[in-house]
């Protein structure tokens, strides 16, 4: 299989609405309605994004997002902001421990929010010692990016379930 | 919220805003239901809603225009959930228009779903009854959760299996304690015993120094070597028995909190294990009911003990000299409040230590049985390193706690030591002053029952260590033990047979709410049925076999077994009912005998050897050496794919189920074995209600009915005949595969010319 892969300006991408993009390919070839996909949603935010077309078919794949040229790289960051809705945690307004479950409410990127996590040591996961992943009981995900810059209070709240 | 709309189906309360603006466009006695999302266009948190009418969509959200936009059922053309990554949009096409008309996460996607569905159904004709019947089915079903936990319940009104057995740690371990405690009540009167013993050493002491040595009194002198001998032959002699007891009492605990546990591993449901590694779940068995075992002991025993222990050398030292008795209190206070702020730190870490040795344990249960591939990949120095890594990693964060761990029981010593350096201090100066009737023997005594004392002190300071390890082990536990097993194991209808008439109505699935596996399955498949599943790796064929055997239960829709839902059935005859072979037959550790009558415990010789002959595996068994007495090693090493495989097929035909369920069975093994195994599953399926899934479409050439699977949608389904006058996918995976045999028999034929 010979998908093409995208860096620097050999392609330029717009962004079409939500979610997806048009990409013009520097041979001219031209692609529209895809929709950008992380390959490692966890380990790899920048890199491997994978563009899809309508049935779901891989049709390019971006090496490295911050080798794109500016609007391109910018049409690709909003629409994955968009699919990958993890807001990040800025502040532990409270954590309660109410039937072993954990009790949550948080100030993030996009807001307050209340959610409950079921089994601590599946839902919450430490990544490089700094970055923290979380999944309540709705499958939906939240991320504090980087422990270390929270304020102490927060800290202190989070300390004994991380 | 308005108290006049509480009759409107909602998930949550509607703002008095929205119902305002409701009465002000005079729609508002039209809304059937409501659905409160969590989220704005803009991807924001926020309560948007859905109001949905006879007619119409109404959405509110402070993107729309107007705050609002509302669209008409008759102007749609599709609508649809779009999912991404823990969040979804309901999106509708109108011609060439594409609208994201409402957004919200996962936890309102199964009403925005249904809101959906609602729609269709009264496009398709459906009477509004009958639709507004589906919609208040949904929103009960996600109602019908646990009050205090919101966990979803068995069934409604029933107990919440997780609330029920949550209480305090001690009071779980009570019931694994209670039937122990009269070798428990035996061990610690002997333990009091032996703890008296230890006071009377010292206060010998005393004698000797002030009476005994001073006086030459040799008569004294014996008569205080017997005391004291008996005293030791008591404290050994009954400290030996009381160590056994104890021994016995433990490992009893021990025992049955492990039995607990693993019985309620065997009864827990798929998705469990779908998000649990295994190797966290025999940490827990193995190393987290020893750590509970030790407090166990503890608080049945030592506390008391040392309790008494505690109590005892006070009372003494407050005889002998109350003056020297406050000035060895002094360090308590220290040791008390720094015990309290040790315990809050060191949770954590033990939490910490646990998640880096369950990380290890899980390397080494998906390496050591897997070391033949890593054989096979020349991958040892790999698997080192991956393993060394995690273990340098769970060795950081345990050294990290050790500076904690260890800083402070040195420190409480420490102090006590300052403790005993004032009595030895102000005691001796008494003493060389003559001051208060202070003797020689008296503070030598004194300084030995200190030491005695600082004991419990340390023991209780220390207590709170082992408390946080045990809770934190009783944590991951209870977190198996509390955990909601699969529905209703034991209870449930009880037909006397099943005959095999499957049904599938609107069944819809997904694992992790992310991606739909399965959409809008619709089938019937009448008793005797041969049934071939068809499709592409990933198009659901498995699923739809999961959901069958009840390995989930938390699809929409229902599926009936004979007309039954069967989730109503009892799922212990259920799935005795069902015979499964699998693509890679789950072999044990034992026997060739037991694992063909592994699940048919009773039968006889002959059965298994009748079995085995319809299998085809008999002729194999009786050429190894120790015939059916074989003990094959852990997953059947010994054994060829295809002759696991029979050994599997002979287990179905042993129970003799009313269905026979095949996933993938002749997919590893060569073509002459294939003969041989569907040779036996041809003897097998007779009469039976079969389901049989199969890459390669020459297995079903017995079935009289083929289903085409395609991204979780059945897209075909039909007798052979049917699907190849079609022309559709079906005939297009024949034509393929006939192909691909005709290449592979040119390529055969050229290289044995």
């Amino acid at each position: 299989m010979n998908t093409p892969y995208i860096e620097y300006d050999n392609a330029m991408i717009t962004r079409k609405d939500l979610t997806h993009v048009d990409v013009k390919m520097y041979d001219g070839r031209l692609f529209f309605n895809l929709e950008p996909r992380r390959l490692f949603p966890i380990s790899g935010l920048r890199k491997y994004i994978t563009l899809l077309d309508q049935d779901e078919k891989e049709v390019a794949i971006i090496r490295n997002l911050d080798t794109l040229m500016e609007d391109s790289k910018k049409a690709i960051e909003d629409c994955l902001d968009e699919y990958y809705r993890i807001p990040k945690i800025l502040k532990i307004i409270e954590v309660k421990e109410i039937s072993g479950n954990i009790n949550m409410h948080v100030l993030t990127d996009k807001g307050e929010r209340k959610f409950e996590i079921w089994h601590r040591y599946n839902d919450i996961k430490l990544i490089h010692q700094t970055r923290i992943l979380f999944r309540d009981n709705n499958d939906n995900r939240y991320e504090i990016e980087n422990y270390d810059n929270l304020d102490k209070s927060s800290k202190q709240k989070l300390s004994a379930y991380v | 919220m308005g108290d006049d709309i509480e009759h409107i189906l909602t998930n949550k309360p509607i703002s008095n805003s929205i119902i305002s603006k409701l009465q002000d466009l005079k729609i508002y006695d039209q809304v059937l239901f409501f659905i409160v999302g969590d989220l704005s266009l803009d991807g924001h948190y926020n309560d948007s809603v859905l109001a949905v009418t006879k007619d119409s969509f109404y959405s509110f959200d402070e993107k729309h225009k107007d705050k609002l936009m509302h669209i008409s059922f008759s102007t749609i053309d599709k609508a649809y959930i779009k999912r991404f990554y823990g969040n979804a949009i309901m999106v509708i096409e109108k011609g060439e228009e594409k609208i994201d008309f409402f957004r919200f996460t996962y936890a309102i996607a199964g009403l925005a779903e249904s809101s959906i569905d609602f729609m269709e159904r009264l496009k398709e004709g459906q009477t509004l009854e009958r639709a507004l019947d589906f919609i208040g089915a949904v929103f009960e079903k996600q109602l019908k959760t646990c009050p205090k936990c919101q966990r979803p319940l068995v069934r409604e009104g029933a107990d919440c299996l997780h609330c029920q057995s949550k209480g305090k740690i001690a009071q779980k371990l009570l019931k694994y304690i209670k039937p122990h405690s009269t070798l428990l009540t035996i061990s610690l009167i002997l333990s009091l015993i032996t703890t008296a013993m230890t006071l009377v050493p010292p206060y010998i002491t005393k004698m000797m120094v002030d009476e005994v040595i001073p006086n030459s009194d040799k008569k004294m002198l014996l008569n205080v070597v017997f005391i004291l001998l008996g005293a030791y032959v008591i404290q050994y002699f009954i400290g030996t028995i009381r160590a056994y007891l104890l021994r016995v009492g433990g490992d009893r605990i021990v025992a049955s909190l492990r039995s607990d546990i693993y019985a309620k591993a065997q009864y827990l449901p798929m998705r469990f294990y779908d998000k649990t590694s295994t190797g966290s779940v025999i940490t827990r068995i193995s190393n987290d009911t020893s750590t509970l075992q030790g407090f166990t002991m503890r608080i049945t025993q030592e506390v008391v003990v040392q309790f008494f222990l505690l109590i005892g050398i006070i009372v003494i030292m407050f005889v002998m000299d109350w003056r020297l008795t406050l000035l060895s209190l002094i360090p308590v206070p220290l040791v008390v409040t720094g015990s309290r702020i040790f315990g809050k730190k060191i949770l954590p870490y033990y939490r910490r230590i646990w998640r880096k040795w369950a990380a290890v344990s899980s390397i080494l249960t998906d390496t050591i049985p897997g070391v033949r591939v890593i054989k096979a990949f020349t991958n040892e120095k790999k698997a080192i390193g991956k393993f060394d890594r995690y273990n340098q990693e769970w060795l950081k964060t345990d050294i990290e706690s050790a500076k904690i761990t260890t800083l402070f029981p040195h420190l409480v010593g420490f102090f006590v030591t300052l403790g005993s350096l004032l009595i030895w201090g102000v005691g001796g100066k008494w003493v060389i002053d003559s001051q208060g009737g202070l003797s020689l023997g008296l503070l030598v005594s004194f300084i030995s029952y200190t030491a005695m004392f600082y004991g419990p002190v340390n023991f209780f300071a220390n207590f709170n260590d082992s408390v946080q390890a045990a809770v934190a082990s009783a944590e991951r536990v209870f977190d198996i033990i509390d955990a909601q097993p699969e529905q209703d194991l034991g209870k449930g209808k009880h037909p006397d047979r099943l005959r095999g008439k499957i049904e599938f109505e609107d069944v819809d699935f997904s694992f992790d709410r992310t991606k739909m596996t399965l959409k809008n399955i619709n089938l019937t498949i009448e008793p005797g049925d041969i049934v071939g599943i068809v499709g592409t790796t990933g198009s659901g064929k498995s699923t739809l076999i999961n959901l069958i055997m009840r390995y989930y239960d938390n699809y929409e829709g229902r599926i009936l077994m004979d007309g039954e839902d069967i989730r109503e059935i009892d799922m212990e005859f259920y799935r005795s009912q069902i015979g499964y072979v699998q693509q890679e037959p789950m072999m044990f550790h034992d026997s060739i005998f037991n694992n063909i009558a592994y699940g048919s415990e009773n039968a006889s010789v002959e059965q298994v050897i009748n079995a085995a002959k319809i299998a085809n595996a008999h002729n194999f068994i009786i050429k190894t050496p120790d015939g059916y007495d074989t003990v094959l090693g852990e997953r059947g090493t010994g054994l060829s794919g295809g002759e696991r495989q029979r050994v599997s097929i002979a287990r179905a035909v042993l129970r003799n189920p009313g269905i026979m369920i095949f996933d993938e069975a002749t997919a590893a093994v060569d073509s002459e074995t294939e003969l041989l195994i569907q040779e036996a599953i041809e003897r097998l399926i007779a009469g039976r209600t079969t389901l049989m899934i199969a890459h390669r479409l020459s297995t079903l050439r017995k079935a009289n009915k083929i289903l085409v699977l395609d991204e979780g949608e059945i897209i075909e389904a039909g007798s052979p005949e049917e699907l190849l006058a079609l022309k559709g996918k079906y005939y297009k995976l024949i034509e393929i595969q006939a192909m691909s045999s005709k290449l592979q028999k040119a390529k055969e034929d050229e290289k044995f010319e």
